[in-house]
């Protein structure tokens, strides 16, 4: 099913400056190039501190990159209207932000910004979805806040993927929970990918997650993309230095 | 009005007076808090300061002219702006404009609304009437923008992660940041609100007192001041409505993204 899938989100020559407390500019992102394809799960793994939050507040543009640029289907994401353009490229931050309220509030919350109905509790595709991420139904009416941390991930995704976006933004999205949560969100996640065929990007440093989720893969390393292809041969192969030292001691970096 | 005798106070009177100030520099001095400098110098100001004000006051009375009336708020508005300046300068980018232009709007506006409509002097500018409510609708909506502004930065920083995740689904700048122009615009009107609950059971207002003491029948006084109030409370609200409506856009770009 995950054959070469069309070309979704463009990264092209991307880059990214900031200032540093002495005013002095330092490069966070540099010339990074990368695809994105339909139901593909592309997972960029690399050090904390290493450009990979960055990376994506850029493709929704929550910021702006300093040079290159970002296409959505052949057009450059600047040439969207912001607002639709987060509609399509959705973002599930690494701290996610639960509004106050019944977990169905919080899922009707993106339909109000946008000024459409927002679908009941028993809507038949908030249901699909709720299932798909292993969120009962029974809990829609409880507060939102009440939820376990794992629970509060899912509904984070369910809420980002209700409005139908092409592609899926996720920062380290199992930095708070434990091994076994790990693996049934990324099957959650693996099973929205293909069934939608969300262009699907990951950012962590979770090895394990990357391992059992990637279809492609790529090592981020001081803002410039090291190495990048299929997830066995990097794991297997690692080329460069900084990859095989990422990769070396496995039983330390996965929690 | 029916004034009757007023106390006036004689020179000498005012220096027994000042003896209670000089009473509380000892103390200061005494006590070695080393305040006594700071009250002395503050208290020669004041001295300075009202005296002042009150030659220009009765000369404006005497004129009744427009115009001087108009340069007596001009220079109570540049004043309050001054000191909003030193106290928020950093808080709220472009902020000279914004503020200037909500103030002068709230309070302008309230002003007139009062003049015309409620209080009704002849002349409509009658200054013995304008400056006053002007003096304490500018006083309080200053101290409102203040709290409006203060709050709002305080919010926005605090809250860049709920901003963020609303934008991120899709929400207007102006969306996203709902919850902390409600937060501000309440704590805006907190004190007026607050003030007005306790008012005559805890304390007796400044304004009210000032003219029961210059002989005004108190409940003429009481009118007035429910007058002020109402005033008061209307401005505050106007102006910090305006000045978030605005100060809001500082902190994002035209593209709905959190300004750094």
């Amino acid at each position: 099913m995950v054959a070469a899938g069309e070309s979704v989100l463009q990264l092209d020559g991307l880059g990214k400056t900031r200032l540093n407390e002495q005013g002095k500019e330092i490069a966070v992102l540099r010339d990074v190039d990368l695809t994105l394809q339909a139901g593909r799960i592309t997972v960029v793994i690399g050090p904390s501190g290493g450009g990979k939050s960055t990376l994506i507040r850029l493709l929704n543009r929550l910021e702006e990159p300093s040079s290159g640029q970002v296409l959505l289907n052949g057009r450059d994401i600047r040439h969207y209207d912001p607002l639709q353009l987060r509609r399509k490229v959705a973002l599930v931050a690494q701290k996610p932000f639960i509004f106050c309220g019944t977990v169905l509030d919080n899922l009707q919350r993106p339909f109000t910004f946008q000024g459409e109905t927002p679908p009941a509790a028993d809507d038949p595709q908030l249901q699909e979805l709720l299932a798909l991420c292993q969120l009962s139904r029974d809990w829609l009416q409880r507060d939102a806040r009440s939820l376990s941390v794992g629970q509060q991930q899912r509904l984070c995704l369910v809420r980002s993927l209700a409005t139908g976006p092409e592609v899926l933004l996720l920062d380290e999205p199992t930095s708070a929970l434990d091994r076994p949560t790990v693996v049934s969100l990324a099957g959650s996640l693996r099973e929205a990918c293909h069934k939608w065929r969300l262009a699907v990007l990951l950012v962590t440093h979770d090895l394990h997650l990357a391992k059992i989720i990637a279809d492609q893969l790529a090592y981020l390393e001081d803002g410039r993309i090291l190495e990048q292809g299929l997830p066995a041969e990097l794991f297997a192969r690692p080329r460069s230095e900084a990859l095989k030292g990422f990769l070396a001691p496995p039983a330390r970096r996965q929690d | 009005m029916a004034a009757k005798e007023i106390v006036e106070l004689a020179p000498l009177n005012l220096l027994w007076a000042y003896g209670a100030l000089l009473l509380a520099a000892a103390l200061a001095w005494q006590r070695r808090i080393g305040q006594a400098r700071d009250l002395l110098w503050g208290s020669l100001r004041m001295v300075l300061q009202l005296l002042a004000v009150g030659y220009a006051l009765r000369w404006i009375f005497a004129a009744r002219h427009p115009l001087p009336t108009l340069l007596m708020l001009l220079v109570m508005g540049g004043f309050a702006l001054q000191i909003m300046a030193g106290r928020l300068r950093h808080k709220l980018p472009g902020f000279y404009r914004i503020i200037s232009l909500s103030l002068f709007a709230g309070c302008g506006g309230i002003t007139l609304y009062f003049c015309l409509l409620v209080v009704v002097p002849t002349p409509w500018y009658e200054p013995r009437y304008l400056i006053p409510l002007a003096g304490m609708i500018i006083g309080n909506s200053i101290n409102g923008a203040c709290l409006a502004v203060e709050r709002l930065a305080a919010e926005m920083t605090e809250r860049q992660a709920e901003i963020e995740t609303a934008l991120s689904l899709g929400a207007s700048s102006r969306q996203a940041c709902q919850e902390p122009l409600r937060n501000a615009f309440r704590a805006a009107l907190l004190p007026t609100v607050n003030t007005m609950a306790a008012m005559g059971v805890v304390s007796l207002p400044g304004m009210m007192t000032g003219q029961i003491l210059s002989g005004t029948d108190p409940l003429i006084a009481v009118k007035y001041q429910i007058t002020i109030m109402c005033a008061i409370v209307g401005s505050v609200a106007l102006s910090s409505t305006l000045l978030l409506l605005q100060g809001y856009r500082a902190y994002f770009t035209d593209a709905h993204q959190l300004r750094y």
